[in-house]
């Protein structure tokens, strides 16, 4: 579902990226973790086709990144960490908008039902400036949801959310890779990542460290036998913290 | 303090400045370098008259046209209300200053002082630019009118608009505090109309005769002694800038530094009433809440949906999704909503002067309507700006939306060319309104009605051109070319406004060589044959001509675009 193969992103001679290659399944849940700087959000950004990668090859359902770009973005979503939002477009408007642009014919049907799963209903005629930071974040994320994407790519999703948006953002994230999509959840909250990835890639400075289940990643180091993922990360990027076992 | 709000707007321009230099590594921001250069070389200096030709103007001729310019710029503030963007903070500057111990007057002042940039920065283009027709006193002198002058209007207009805002926000509080401003205002008002309503008749009198006479009797209008009073603050500000020795710049400059000191204590005191008359309208209006508790309250936003034909329907161009939303911003813009009520009410009255036969009246707000059409042909391009230099800053998330670069391009420019293209058609049916029983026109009502759909026909397509020109500074240039919805307007920004727009009117007179000249070719062929119906092809042509320009552009610009990584183009924060 996502193909990614040998991606590079250079900054003049600064590789942002280098040889990254991996890929996620239809159905399937991967975190995508490193230290400020590893080159997480150039990651996803080049597999939202928002920066061209120097080098490498990206598939979106079975769509060339670079070769069918429309295919290949209809059948994604990307969900930064900041919404970006229109100021004269109301909460409907920015879902019918979407509609459009991704041609979502059956719109008017699932609009209310993605506002209801994202307690959106009750702000359906609001403007963004009427919104808080967490409301105007449950906004973005029904934009990238409602055309049901093959790829779901999301960049610190949890970001503004009280505690019961969070429970029920992991449910919903869960419910679309179990519909079919292929996830891929940057984000520094380990636990949330060790709760609902099936598979972790981290990284640092730009290149791959590790890619797997934990216990695969613990498999190929015996030394970290029995750590937790925040564990298992701060060792594999050399980062200080106390290991607690 | 102001050391500290010194070292802040030092170091943010110097590091905004190296920024922008940085991008010079970029063989296309050499090129628009050089281009500039040489533009800014041509129009400010080269062109410069040799001092045995250039003449002295009159001061009285600048006096009075100047004075007028000003009364009817600070007229439009009055009337149409002008942004308070001098006093808007940026999301940090809320962050750090707000929150730190600092005076809400300081920061205030810290905003006007920091206006006082862009002032310098016209006042040297003023300089120059006006250096090409000696008049005045030495440069330096000029220059110091020229600020004189700029910062007074500034401080005006942020005056009027407090006073505006106290009054719509705050009700009868607002009018309380505004009891001094409102008198002054009030008796000007009167003063005004008196004296128009005592110079109409020479100066109908005059236009009936000609321009000239025309001219001569507005001046000798102005020198009677209620508008000579009218006039006199705008004559004082314009004094110093028409004085020819520096003893009479020394004479003149003493008024025109009394209205600055005047202004500027107007604007500090203002602003401390606007925020008392807040505080007291919050108070009421905590208390109606307070009264209203339990009764079900109508959303704020209710009146902004969109009657069902502007409903977006999930089929059809994907990017139509990106021209909607962009029209839909326009619509919901309050200056927008002001703008057309004001062209329908000027509309409807100018039919009703024209059907009862008061031409003068209506030949006015013809004229008026006509010469706004005209201008919008050339600033609209820079006013209207719901396109990609509203949403490039966006560009994250327009470029990962399913759509080619070419589609993006054409439909956010699309929306802007429609929307301006609304404006100049309301704006000439008023004119054509007005003018529907006059018969001093050169053309009669059946040409009339036929230039009117020849203008249907061409602005579409020249709107979309020239704002095609905008579009594509912002997408080459995103780092040098000011983004956003808003831009820099109002007298502090005359000067580079003005240089912005006569470089666009000369892209535009370029773009339209080639379509011109092939249209113009395609008439003076078959005319022979089929006489005045040769201009039918020859529009045909000529618009053909200029839609392959525009597709060839938007093609090549949203390979520009899809190929602008936002991580270097040096797009704001």
């Amino acid at each position: 579902m996502i193909e990614v193969d040998g991606l590079q992103k250079l900054y003049g001679d600064f590789p942002a990226v280098q040889g990254v290659s991996f890929r996620v399944g239809a159905g399937e849940v991967v975190g995508l973790v490193g230290p400020n700087g590893a080159g997480k959000t150039t990651t996803l950004r080049s597999l939202a086709g928002i920066i061209i990668p120097t080098q490498g090859q990206i598939r979106i359902a079975g769509h060339d990144l670079a070769r069918e770009p429309v295919a290949a973005k209809s059948a994604l979503a990307f969900i930064p960490d900041e919404p970006h939002l229109f100021e004269y477009l109301t909460v409907e408007e920015h879902l019918r908008f979407v509609a459009r642009l991704y041609r979502v014919h059956d719109s008017e049907a699932r609009i209310p039902g993605v506002l209801e799963e994202l307690e959106l209903s009750a702000k359906r005629t609001a403007l963004p400036g009427e919104l808080s930071r967490g409301m105007k974040q449950k906004l973005a994320i029904a934009c990238g949801l409602l055309h049901r994407p093959q790829a779901l790519l999301l960049d610190e999703p949890l970001t503004g959310l009280d505690p019961a948006g969070i429970r029920r953002m992991k449910r919903t994230i869960v419910r679309h890779a179990e519909g079919g999509s292929a996830v891929i959840l940057s984000s520094h909250l380990l636990h949330l990542i060790e709760e609902i990835c099936a598979r972790v890639l981290i990284l640092r400075r730009g290149r791959v460290v590790a890619f797997g289940t934990v216990s695969d990643i613990v498999a190929d180091r015996p030394e970290l036998a029995g750590l937790r993922l925040e564990d298992v990360f701060l060792a594999l990027v050399g980062q200080e913290g106390e290991t607690e076992r | 303090m102001i050391r500290i709000f010194g070292y802040l707007v030092w170091r943010s321009g110097y590091n905004r400045l190296v920024r922008q230099l940085r991008h010079l590594r970029s063989p296309r921001y050499v090129a628009a370098l050089l281009l500039g250069a040489g533009y800014l070389w041509i129009i400010l200096i080269e062109q410069r008259p040799s001092p045995a030709a250039s003449r002295v103007i009159s001061g009285s001729w600048i006096e009075v046209v100047g004075a007028l310019a000003l009364l009817g710029a600070v007229a439009w503030g009055w009337i149409f209300g002008v942004e308070r963007r001098v006093l808007a903070f940026s999301p940090a500057e809320v962050t750090f200053l707000f929150s730190a111990p600092i005076s809400r007057r300081g920061l205030i002042q810290f905003k006007l002082l920091r206006n006082q940039l862009l002032i310098l920065f016209n006042t040297l283009l003023w300089t120059l630019i006006l250096s090409r027709e000696r008049f005045g006193a030495s440069p330096w002198l000029r220059s110091l009118s020229i600020w004189i002058l700029l910062t007074t209007l500034s401080f005006h207009r942020l005056g009027a608009s407090f006073v505006r805002t106290s009054l719509s926000e705050h009700g009868r509080y607002g009018v309380r505090h505004r009891v001094v401003s409102m008198a002054v205002l009030g008796i000007v008002c009167v003063a005004l109309l008196v004296s128009v309503a005592e110079a109409l008749p020479a100066l109908e009198a005059g236009r009936a005769s000609g321009a000239l006479a025309f001219l001569s009797a507005l001046s000798a209008q102005a020198e009677r002694p209620l508008p000579r009073l009218v006039l006199w603050p705008f004559t004082a500000m314009v004094r110093p800038l028409s004085a020819v020795t520096t003893m009479d710049w020394l004479h003149a400059v003493g008024p025109a530094l009394a209205l600055l000191l005047l202004h500027a204590i107007w604007v500090v005191r203002s602003d401390s009433a606007f925020e008392e008359a807040a505080a007291e309208a919050s108070l009421d209006r905590a208390r109606a809440v307070e009264r209203r508790k339990g009764q079900r309250r109508r959303s704020p936003v209710a009146l902004q949906r969109l009657p069902s034909f502007l409903r977006l329907s999930p089929v059809g161009w994907r990017a139509g999704a990106i021209f909607w939303k962009n029209l839909i911003a326009v619509l919901r813009m309050r200056r927008t909503r002001s703008a057309a009520l004001a062209v329908v009410a000027a509309g409807a009255v100018a039919a009703l002067c024209s059907i009862r036969g008061q031409t003068t009246l209506a030949d006015v707000a013809g004229w008026l309507a006509l010469t706004w059409a005209g201008v919008m042909l050339v600033v609209g391009p820079q006013w209207v700006r719901n396109d990609l230099r509203g949403d490039l800053s966006k560009l994250d998330l327009l470029r990962s939306y399913p759509l080619r670069g070419s589609s993006i391009v054409q439909a956010e420019v699309s929306a802007a060319a429609v929307a301006l293209t609304l404006i100049q058609f309301a704006l000439l049916l008023v004119a054509y309104l007005a003018f529907i029983r006059s018969e001093t026109l050169r053309f009669d009502l059946a040409e009339r009605t036929i230039l009117l759909g020849v203008a249907v026909v061409y602005l579409p397509l020249i709107n979309f051109v020239g704002l095609l020109i905008h579009n594509a500074a912002a997408v080459l240039f995103p780092a040098w070319v000011h983004l956003g919805v808003g831009r820099p307007g109002g007298v502090e920004a005359l000067g580079q406004n003005m240089l912005m727009i006569i470089a666009f009117s000369i892209l535009l007179a370029t773009t339209l060589v080639i379509p011109v000249s092939l249209g113009g070719g395609t008439v003076l062929l078959l005319h022979p044959w089929v006489r005045n119906w040769a201009l039918i092809p020859g529009t045909v042509v000529l618009l053909g001509t200029l839609g392959a320009e525009a597709w060839l552009v938007v093609r090549w610009l949203g390979r520009v675009f899809e190929r602008t990584d936002p991580a270097t183009a040096g797009l704001p924060a």
